[in-house]
């Protein structure tokens, strides 16, 4: 056999068949934490070469080696393109670790499964939320065009994502950005038949067919996570945070308008669409929400961020957008400035830190919104970014209701530190596993692995309502603290504050 | 490009038959012969399909555990893997990988049904067990390609769609040799239609003309195929168990 016996290195040679042991790998630090696994950097010892080990475990698996390791598995050794995360091999331990003291319960240990990837400096989030980094445009035409490149690739590979936010964008310090976390991900066949489950893709990045309750969808649902991230670059923060189904889906309707037979063919056939209907309909206000982004990434922000999936930009399209042959053009990966690691992880402990201090002050100063945790990119133009995004001192909003200010000053509940909402997939992190870690409002429906029959529906729409004077064209009551109908009754869902809770330009 | 059959991992480790044909050191010493081998394999196979009928899993399914377990059988012994246990477990296995899972426990009762042999007797947590030790025989590689992907299409084409049954019972019959590992699955179901025209008297000369296969290894493959159906008559019950017997039995 070309595997080593038990308690020997087989430092040699990569066996043809069969795995190497994870004592050929020195663990240096963990950089990311996952429901059901850990995920670290670590040392070849045999080569000196830094990779990540992601740990698939094992224990409390009625079912032996888990479907969704299974799946991301199965495609990862599928694919293989420069911007797509690349497996290296899977390595075992044969029994406890020296971190896994106590764990040996019932002589139910066996061990654990890893999966080794090239190491990556840091992911998307983590860079952004780094205090005080701005991207440029050329970097961001830099980012999105290789996100787009290795999306591409997916879809014509007939493998859909579903997960694509900025923590699962890793990026390395030679500038490339790789897809990564395929734990979500299935393949599809081209004509779309298959019934799929619509509880994938983290809430704020979720496209609004998952949303209504669609099964059959398609690479559609990658690419409205894609217009989302891409808002968020040249916005500086979540375009879209929403605490729940029926939030997140009113934010895409004040931002997008919302659905019809006329804007999005057959969208009345879509299992919740009813249920979801809002009293009253909204103009599609992207173009005068983002108006200050410049012509060429409004206009493709403008196609991804379409309701109809039928009618959004694919991949292979968005590449050939005016955005990426205008000036300035997408900057070459290599010139890009090198970083410290940085991991969401990681930043995410940072920030709540600041978060804190942030939130004293406020205490403190009963006052007006909270700063720009990121700095929205260096514009060419040089303006000043408060012009694009409405600054500090944006808000017009007079009365600031002291019951909001109260809300908001409440120390936040242990969901806080989340950079994601409940409902999504839980955390972000360097390849993430998951599995429904849920919380707040949907918890009790989110069934293990992440994969589930449609939720019961226990939010409709009019769970979070207007306040009778937040209609069209008038200043919205919204507080600083609850965007929506500060004086309505549906306060509920603002109950948990469980992310941030800031204060969007746009929503003036 | 990755992702197609040409850069798969199953091309790249597509094997000479005398690679596949190699009965393990260890097997040897107990006496196991190649023809023992392949009518152990054989056999496995045919367990295989029967546990899925009852277990109620896509012909696709059996295909890809039937892989799984010669794969297996081409770098392990026999000794070492009980194919009794083996079989069962690349079903499993399979079920997860094909998206129709099958529960361990429902496997566990099925095999009890189908044989009373205490041989064969194994629980979940062997199964579980062996699920690892196959995972790593195969290197983690899990995705197989068969040649039911390209038969329907070929069938239409070749204006032979009335030939399906039969042409679809000849491709599965081929795993019950070791086909998968050395040829890719279009040829295979290339030479599966060869035979039916053939068996049907249709004319497709001219068709495969202008596929532009290179028609000697289909050719081969299909006499390989019919070869294995003449030397199929010759098998016994009695020949399956004596070489049953040679296994060691649980390991």
């Amino acid at each position: 056999m070309a595997v080593a016996a038990y308690g020997q290195l087989n430092l040699e040679e990569s066996p043809l068949w069969g795995s190497r042991s994870v004592d050929c790998f020195e663990k240096l630090e963990q950089i990311g934490e996952g429901t059901y696994g850990q995920v670290y950097m670590a040392r070849e010892k045999a080569t000196g070469e830094i990779v990540a080990l992601k740990k698939i475990r094992m224990d409390n698996e009625k079912e032996g080696f888990p479907i969704t390791a299974i799946r991301e598995i199965k495609i990862l050794k599928k694919l293989q393109h420069e911007n797509v995360i690349q497996l290296k091999e899977i390595v075992t331990s044969q029994g406890p670790e020296g971190d896994e003291q106590g764990k040996l319960d019932n002589n139910k240990y066996k061990g654990n499964i890893y999966m080794v990837f090239e190491y990556m400096d840091h992911d998307l989030t983590g860079l952004a939320d780094r205090p005080g980094l701005r991207f440029t445009i050329p970097q961001i035409k830099c980012y999105m065009k290789q996100l787009l490149t290795g999306l591409h690739y997916c879809h014509v590979n007939q493998v859909l994502h579903r997960d694509i936010k900025g923590s699962n964008l890793l990026i390395d310090n030679e500038g490339n950005l790789k897809l990564a976390d395929f734990g979500l991900a299935r393949s599809f066949s081209g004509d779309h038949n298959a019934n799929l489950t619509n509880r994938v893709i983290t809430l704020w990045y979720r496209p609004p067919e998952l949303l209504l309750g669609a099964t059959k969808y398609g690479p559609a649902v990658d690419m409205w996570s894609v217009g989302c991230i891409f808002a968020e670059l040249l916005f500086g923060k979540p375009i879209l945070p929403g605490k729940n189904e029926p939030e997140q889906l009113n934010k895409i309707y004040e931002l997008c308008g919302t659905p019809d037979e006329v804007n999005w063919p057959g969208v009345s056939k879509i299992p919740w669409y009813g249920k979801f209907k809002p009293a009253r309909p909204m103009k599609r206000r992207v173009r005068e929400v983002f108006r200050h982004f410049d012509r060429h990434a409004l206009d493709l922000l403008d196609k991804m961020l379409t309701l109809d999936p039928s009618q959004r930009i694919c991949a292979k399209d968005a590449l050939d957008a005016e955005y990426f042959w205008t000036d300035p053009l997408p900057c070459d990966p290599r010139s890009l400035p090198k970083y410290e690691s940085s991991h969401e992880f990681q930043t995410k402990k940072k920030r709540q830190q600041q978060r804190q201090n942030e939130e004293l002050a406020k205490r403190q100063k009963l006052q007006h919104p909270q700063q720009h945790s990121r700095l929205p990119p260096i514009q060419q133009s040089g303006q000043s970014h408060s012009q694009h995004w409405g600054g500090p001192n944006h808000q017009t909003q007079p009365a600031i209701s002291a019951a909001g200010h109260h809300q908001y000053g409440k120390p936040r509940g242990p969901g806080g530190q989340n950079r994601y909402p409940p409902g999504g997939n839980p955390g972000g992190g360097y390849y993430q596993d998951r599995g429904a870690q849920g919380g707040g409002y949907s918890s009790g429906t989110y069934p293990p692995q992440g994969r589930a029959p449609p939720y019961p529906g226990s939010g409709v729409a009019s769970s979070v309502p207007r306040g009778p004077s937040g209609g069209y064209g008038v200043p919205p009551n919204y507080s600083q603290s609850g965007q929506y109908g500060g004086s309505g009754t549906g306060r509920g869902s603002n109950q948990m504050s469980g992310n941030r809770n800031q204060q969007y330009g746009w929503q003036q | 490009m990755a992702a197609n059959f040409w850069t798969s991992s199953q091309y790249k480790e597509l094997l000479d038959p005398e690679e596949v044909d190699v009965v393990h050191q260890l097997d040897k010493d107990r006496g196991i012969t190649l023809d023992d081998f392949k009518l152990v394999k054989l056999h496995m196979s045919n367990y295989v399909a029967r546990l899925a009928q009852n277990v109620k899993v896509r012909q696709r399914v059996v295909a890809t555990a039937v892989t799984y377990m010669r794969r297996v059988y081409v770098r392990r012994s026999m000794t070492e893997y009980d194919p009794r246990l083996v079989a069962p477990t690349c079903l499993y296995l399979a079920s997860k990988a094909e998206e129709s899972t099958v529960q361990a426990r429902l496997l566990v009762f099925y095999i009890k049904k189908l044989y009373s042999d205490e041989k064969y007797k194994y629980e979940i947590k062997d199964i579980l067990d062996m699920e690892m030790k196959v995972l790593e025989a195969l290197n983690y590689y899990l995705v197989v390609y068969h040649p039911y992907r390209s038969l329907s299409q070929f069938l239409q084409d070749a204006g032979m769609s009335d030939t399906t049954q039969l042409t679809w019972g000849l491709v599965n019959d081929t795993y019950k040799m070791d086909l998968i590992l050395i040829h890719p699955p279009h040829l295979i179901a290339l030479a599966c239609i060869y035979i039916a025209s053939v068996l049907k008297d249709k004319e497709t000369t001219a068709w495969f003309e202008e596929l532009r296969v290179d028609m000697n290894v289909v050719k081969n493959i299909a006499m390989e195929i019919l070869d294995f159906y003449d030397s199929h008559k010759s098998i016994s019950d009695e020949r399956v168990n004596a070489a049953m017997s040679k296994l060691a039995g649980r390991c």
